[in-house]
């Protein structure tokens, strides 16, 4: 490490860090100070106490952090299963084809999730775009799958599957196609090379992806929102209600805490497993 | 062992199949925009296009855009000036707290957006900010300016550190260095990371929903009607605002071909 | 080579934290030579260079540049160029403009500056069309040119090279050895060259410098360290090499646990009561049926035959270990594996390594 590089990368960090400075950590530490105020207050400057977390467990809001925690690990299981194909797929096998999926992936990030979540109403619901049309056609009906717990955990599905298949292609393009052809060389079956080969090397994608579409639907709260209507209440629901309706800013940071220390101590412990220069770019 | 003609085909299959399904909400939005009806069922029976005449006329519509366009161009430009040094920081130089300041961006983009918003806002309040579009800005910047740094980071991995010493050895100073030889060549990241952070910005609507105060954007609107009270401009102004977006890129890659080969021409002839 | 130093080192340390990767080095480097300096990866030859372009700050020492001292002077006010190993020619830029860049960091008139590019383009033998080519439509050897030509441009004093050639096939790395070396002898610069190929450093260098764990074993020329190495490291890294372990009795006379000496036989450099290693090269070992008329011999089986291209190579399994003849190929052998043989050579055609070495 030489002095000027010291120097450079000091002041070049400068400009985000005082943005994330103002933007990311003083407002986190607001919401701590906030969660141990009294009831209902509009300001921090009070004897600080801890009704706001007796609320946590004496008002049932555990309940909706499981739920939001159980509808996340789902999503993430359920997108593992599928975004392993596609991603080995999109890292080894399709050529051209790979740019393709990745702009259509892309530029579907693009599109408020809003309107994505929207669309599947417009598509799922009673009269809308499957079943209207097999009614009119065949005549057959069946009942709306919207505003039940299955959809929300679609809705996770749908919405995060970016998240889980860019990192997951970039963790099996990491895996040099010498040590799988070696492998199958010295006899190893398909399933061997998959558990012993592709998935400990492609580790650092799988962590990453994993954790990342966990994070984001553990947070979620369109999903439940619009598609789920009100069949179970997501925690972000929750804070979202203690902000706005309840008027209630030491319940909705407590609440928040509980899901940032949740939240935060996974994507540091996940963080500080990978190698980030190693994933984005050479080994230096 | 290579993977035989048959697996292939099925893994093809496969792709096209994901990408109907991630565009399969948009084609019902897009065809329930051109309904006649005021309550929409399918199929559709008359088609029409007043609701994109009656959006166009719209003064809400126009201030909704307005808002959503000046929110979006100032978190680019903020993104891609903080993202240049960012990346070089991030990527280029050694320098002490390197790892820190890695881990220090990627947690914002871990964070849920709902909570970041909230935080801002009460962060605000306890400085006696009135949230308006001005604090929705900062609000985007925590989530899009770090997402912007890693994509020129990418880039900035990629470029070989002797050429700003080769440019230094030969007399350059920093600053020449900068201009000359650094920024030309993360220019394409640059230019994705802009396309990316304004694209971020338009769709956005956890971050804007608690941070823009009496100020309203498009997708904090959409989300509103469609949590309570359905407007037939729902789906028009959907449709408006993806096709606004993937217009911006379509344009924005033709921009960069013809630039491009505008540069071999005129490295030619000169 | 009576010109007084044009670079001067003295005392000169390089420390990353607890590691010391230059240990307390003097050198000088004579106006217009061609100074190679070699070792195996890790040696501390990159290090070195990185001090004298001013990439990297020495923790200890001097540098000199003529009657200037320069070694706090950043890279881009030292009067230096380097070549690098991966070119470093910017690939936003056409051919021209790598080339004047330096000159127009100097704020040279853009006229001069297009007439200096094309003096180097005509120096380097690329055609003047080039001017306008693009970095990526330039061939590996091309490439190769331009890096020179761009590093010519502002007239340096010193040009560095590190490793410019390790990244190319043999055949054109043959060539541009050669056209390196002819390029130095039409500028008159004084060049310094980093490789790990003594092969390569042979061809083309006035002066070597063998460099190991941050120290210079040997400064010569080229001759002189294939010839005459100081140490067993300088021996063994020239390429192959015997050794032999010698030691010489109070009253002078040889002893040696694997030779046999021809009586009264007398080295200069082993003194009596002293010991040390002779060397002799490959191509120095005959193959007879008896020691007569060898000052040094030994018995040894045929183990195995390689062929080298010109030349064959034979391992010959001794008392000693194994023993390396090389022969030409019309000289062969036809002695087959197993049968013994006796190993002669010369004193004339031996170097001695002392005991210290």
């Amino acid at each position: 490490m030489n002095r000027l590089d010291g120097r450079l990368g000091f002041l070049s960090a400068l400009p985000l860090v005082l943005v994330l400075l103002l933007s990311f950590l003083a407002p986190m530490a607001v919401v701590a100070l906030f969660s141990v105020m009294p009831q209902k207050v509009f300001s921090i400057a009070n004897m600080p106490d801890f009704s706001a977390y007796s609320l946590f467990f004496s008002q049932g809001y555990y309940k909706s952090l499981l739920w939001s925690l159980g509808m996340a690990l789902t999503a993430t299981i359920i997108l593992l299963l599928i975004c392993w194909p596609l991603a080995y797929a999109m890292a080894k096998v399709f050529g051209r084809f790979g740019l393709v999926l990745t702009v259509a992936v892309v530029m579907s990030l693009f599109v408020s999730e809003n309107i994505r979540l929207f669309g599947w109403v417009l598509t799922l619901m009673k009269g809308g775009l499957i079943e209207g049309h097999l009614r009119a056609w065949t005549g057959l009906s069946f009942e709306s799958p919207l505003y039940d717990v299955p959809i929300i955990i679609f809705g996770l599905v749908y919405v995060y599957l970016p998240f889980m298949l860019f990192p997951l292609a970039q963790g099996i393009a990491m895996v040099p196609d010498d040590t799988r052809q070696a492998a199958y060389d010295l006899g190893a079956s398909r399933s061997q090379v998959l558990w012993q080969i592709e998935v400990p090397l492609a580790a650092p994608g799988i962590v990453v992806g994993s954790l990342l579409t966990f994070v984001l639907a553990a947070g979620a709260l369109a999903e439940s929102k619009i598609l789920g209507g009100q069949a179970v209440i997501a925690i972000a629901d929750d804070i979202e209600t203690a902000f706005t309706f309840g008027q209630n800013w030491p319940l909705g940071s407590a609440l928040s805490m509980i899901l940032i220390v949740i939240i935060g101590g996974l994507a540091l412990f996940g963080v500080s497993k990978v190698d980030l220069d190693a994933i984005m770019g050479r080994k230096r | 062992m290579p993977t035989s003609r048959s697996t292939r085909i099925v893994l093809y299959v496969y792709g096209v199949l994901v990408i109907a399904f991630l565009y399969i909400p948009l084609v019902s939005v897009g065809f329930a925009s051109v309904s006649k009806a005021r309550y929409l069922t399918f199929p559709i029976k008359r088609y029409s296009t007043k609701w994109y005449g009656e959006a166009l006329g719209s003064s809400t519509v126009s201030e909704l855009l307005t808002t959503s366009m000046t929110v979006a161009v100032l978190v680019t430009v903020i993104s891609v000036v903080v993202a240049f040094f960012g990346a070089l920081a991030f990527a280029r130089y050694h320098w002490r707290f390197r790892t820190t300041f890695q881990k220090l961006i990627l947690l914002p983009i871990f964070f849920p957006q709902t909570v970041l918003g909230l935080a801002l806002l009460m962060w605000f309040n306890s400085l006696g900010i009135i949230p308006t579009w001005k604090t929705a800005v900062v609000a985007h910047l925590v989530w899009i300016a770090p997402i912007a740094t890693l994509i020129v980071a990418i880039r900035a991995y990629s470029f070989d550190p002797a050429l700003e010493e080769a440019a230094r050895d030969m007399g350059a100073g920093t600053f020449t260095i900068l201009r000359e030889i650094t920024l030309p060549l993360l220019m394409p990241g640059l230019v994705s990371a802009g396309l990316f952070a304004f694209l971020l910005s338009w769709g956005n609507f956890p971050l804007s929903l608690f941070t823009t105060g009496a100020d309203s954007t498009l997708p904090e609107w959409l989300y509103a009607k469609m949590v309570s009270g359905y407007s037939p401009l729902v789906p028009t102004l959907g449709v408006m605002s993806v096709v606004g977006s993937f217009v911006l890129i379509i344009a924005a890659f033709a921009v960069a071909r013809l630039l491009r080969a505008n540069k071999e021409t005129s490295a030619v002839q000169d | 080579m009576g010109s007084p130093g044009l670079l001067r080192l003295r005392g000169v340390v390089k420390r990353f934290g607890s590691f010391t990767a230059v240990r307390d080095i003097d050198l000088d480097i004579v106006e217009g030579e061609f100074f190679t300096i070699v070792g195996p990866s890790g040696s501390g030859k990159s290090t070195l260079i990185r001090l004298l372009v001013g990439m990297d700050e020495v923790t200890e020492g001097e540098i000199w540049l003529r009657d200037k001292r320069i070694d706090k002077t950043p890279a881009n006010l030292r009067p230096t160029c380097m070549v690098f190993q991966s070119l470093a020619l910017f690939p936003h830029m056409t051919v021209g403009q790598n080339i004047e860049f330096p000159l127009k960091l100097r704020k040279e008139p853009q006229d001069k500056r297009r007439a200096r590019a094309e003096e180097l383009l005509d120096l380097l033998r690329l055609p003047r069309s080039y001017y306008d080519k693009r970095i990526s439509q330039c061939s590996g050897g091309e490439r190769q040119r331009v890096a020179l030509a761009r590093a010519l441009a502002f007239d340096p004093e010193i040009l560095f090279f590190d490793e410019p050639l390790s990244a190319l096939d043999y055949r054109l790395r043959k060539t541009l050895e050669k056209e390196l070396k002819d390029l130095h002898a039409r500028t008159g610069k004084t060049f310094v060259y980093i490789t790990h190929s003594l092969e390569e450093a042979m061809v083309m260098s006035d002066r070597i410098a063998i460099m190991k764990e941050g120290r210079f074993e040997q400064i010569a020329v080229a001759d002189e360290i294939y010839s005459a190495p100081v140490s067993r490291f300088v021996a063994e890294f020239m390429g192959e090499v015997n050794l032999f372990p010698l030691s010489a009795g109070a009253d002078g006379r040889i002893a040696s646990d694997a030779l046999s000496v021809r009586p009264g036989m007398r080295l200069s450099q082993l003194t009596p009561g002293s010991g040390g290693l002779l060397m002799v090269r490959p191509e120095y070992v005959r193959l007879a049926g008896d020691a007569d008329g060898f000052d040094f011999s030994l018995k040894g089986i045929v183990h195995g035959e390689y062929a080298l291209g010109s030349r064959i190579q034979y391992e010959i399994e001794t008392v000693n270990g194994m023993v390396t003849v090389e022969k030409l190929r019309e000289d062969r052998l036809t002695a087959t594996e197993g049968q013994t043989l006796v190993l002669g050579f010369n004193a004339e055609n031996t170097h001695f390594i002392g005991e210290a070495a």
